[in-house]
């Protein structure tokens, strides 16, 4: 092939091309990353007077944590990618009752201590054959 | 000259990818939700699209005003206004006077199985104080003569008053009304699809974002503390569905469990043979203009329909003209669900239960 000397590629050329080719890459990395992110990871939402005060994955965070409102401490345990009230000093015991829950949706309601303990995904999804709501 | 064109194109491919990736595809799967703990119980308020978070923040608000209007035990309520008016008329608002009007409309057509006036007697087993305890028949007796919405004078809003010795209570239909409160901000905003949970009361608005119908598990009131433990599950699209059962509040006494639904009959609590009845309604969008309509409807029908009891309650469901399907926990073990849900109810076999569909 011939080439007029102004159009014949040379080493500024290839250079543009490799530079448009790892923007293109990056950018289809950032939005590999951003679907990912997005694929729906289960996380525990806990809300004290209706304002959120933690928000954590609950398969990177087993143990134990405490939560105090209104004179009354929740102890929860978190395992087996999901949570449950192990032990509290409220009167009625209905979140120690609740038992655990591992599902998007599920939640851990405390009504003296104004607590509220709710699995969601990050994607707003539930899990495949859960529920959305529950009734009753 | 060519080289730096490549480099500009190349500059905007990437500034309009990443333009792309930092906003939703969809407005309509931009999602908000929040916890609002008021009426004695958790609501919980999601929706999505582009006015969510507006709009559930509006719920929460259209919450608050309601509670402090409609409470029974907040001093400055027009309830408790009109409570402690010692037969004096009082003036309320015209929202008011509505859901004192669509109270007597559902305690009339339900033969009395819903009455906002049974207040005092729920009182006196203690269900709204510090303690409960089982009254006598003698306080029974006396309280009852003052149960009835012939006691409750609701003509104008201008000139409220109940008769001597007679209290109302809203807490039957008010969450049912918040419901169809909040449809109406739902349709105002634009919001193509949410979940409403007020504490037994649920609107399923639109559908799931894939595109499926909203599941909703109906507790299984043998197993109130199994988060997993359901009596079935229905699928719904606009719809509205509420629970009254006997299992979420009771004590009990001497071996024996009392719960929280009063037969206005007796003044004690029903004893029908349900322990749960979940009545489902469809939700017309468009039709959500704020008045008590499907929401209010439904809650004052799910108690009135656990007071009746199954024989009376599908009389009411086949007869009464009012548009509505259901789903009954007997407490002899079967789970009785009307025709017009079959096809959107499942069952939960670990239960135990036996399942009826009725027309």
């Amino acid at each position: 092939m011939r080439w007029s000397p102004k159009l014949r590629p040379n080493g500024w050329d290839g250079l543009a091309a490799a530079i448009v080719l790892l923007l293109a890459a990056a950018c289809a990395g950032m939005l590999w990353g951003r679907g990912a992110a997005t694929g729906g990871e289960l996380e525990v939402v806990v809300s004290i007077d209706g304002g959120e005060v933690e928000r954590f994955v609950p398969t990177d965070s087993a143990g134990e944590k405490t939560y105090t409102s209104r004179g009354y401490t929740l102890h929860v345990l978190v395992r087996d990618g999901g949570v449950e009230v192990s032990q509290a000093d409220c009167p009625t015991q209905d979140c120690v009752h609740t038992g655990w829950i591992g599902r998007a949706g599920e939640s851990i309601v405390c009504l003296p201590a104004r607590v509220i303990i709710q699995l969601v995904r990050t994607d707003g999804g539930s899990d495949p054959g859960g529920v959305d709501v529950v009734i009753g | 000259m060519r080289r730096w064109m490549a480099f500009v194109l190349a500059a905007v491919l990437t500034g309009g990818l990443t333009a792309c990736a930092g906003t939703p595809a969809d407005p309509d799967e931009a999602q908000e939700s929040i916890q609002v703990i008021a009426m004695d119980t958790v609501m919980i308020i999601s929706a999505y699209g582009e006015k969510s978070t507006h709009t559930v923040y509006m719920a929460e608000d259209e919450i608050r005003r309601l509670e402090g209007l409609l409470s029974r035990t907040e001093p400055d309520s027009q309830v408790s206004a009109l409570n402690h008016a010692d037969e004096q008329p009082t003036a309320v608002d015209g929202e008011v006077s509505r859901l004192l009007n669509a109270a007597a409309l559902y305690s009339e057509v339900t033969g009395g199985t819903f009455d906002i006036s049974i207040a005092p007697v729920v009182s006196a087993w203690g269900f709204t104080e510090a303690e409960n305890r089982v009254p006598s028949q003698a306080e029974l007796d006396g309280l009852l003569t003052h149960v009835g919405m012939e006691h409750v004078h609701a003509e104008s809003p201008d000139a409220v008053w109940l008769d001597q010795g007679t209290q109302v209570d809203l807490g039957g239909i008010a969450k049912g009304y918040l419901a169809d409160r909040i449809a109406m901000l739902l349709r105002e905003n634009d919001i193509p699809r949410a979940t409403i949970s007020l504490g037994g009361n649920v609107l399923a608005w639109g559908d799931r974002p894939d595109g499926t119908p909203w599941r909703i598990g109906v507790q299984d009131p043998k197993r109130p503390d199994d988060a997993e433990g359901f009596a079935g599950l229905l699928q719904l699209e606009d719809a509205y569905a509420v629970t009254s059962g006997g299992y979420q509040r009771y004590f009990e006494q001497d071996g024996k469990a009392y719960h929280h639904i009063i037969d206005p009959a007796t003044g004690y609590p029903a004893d029908s043979g349900l322990i749960s009845v979940t009545v489902v309604a469809d939700c017309d969008r468009e039709a959500s203009d704020g008045l008590p309509g499907t929401g209010t409807m439904c809650d004052a029908l799910s108690t009135a329909l656990f007071v009746m009891g199954e024989e009376k309650a599908l009389d009411f469901w086949r007869n009464s003209g009012y548009d509505f399907d259901m789903v009954l926990v007997t407490a002899d073990d079967r789970v009785v669900v009307t025709a017009g849900i079959a096809e959107q109810f499942t069952p939960d076999e670990a239960g135990g239960y036996a399942y009826e569909m009725v027309s």
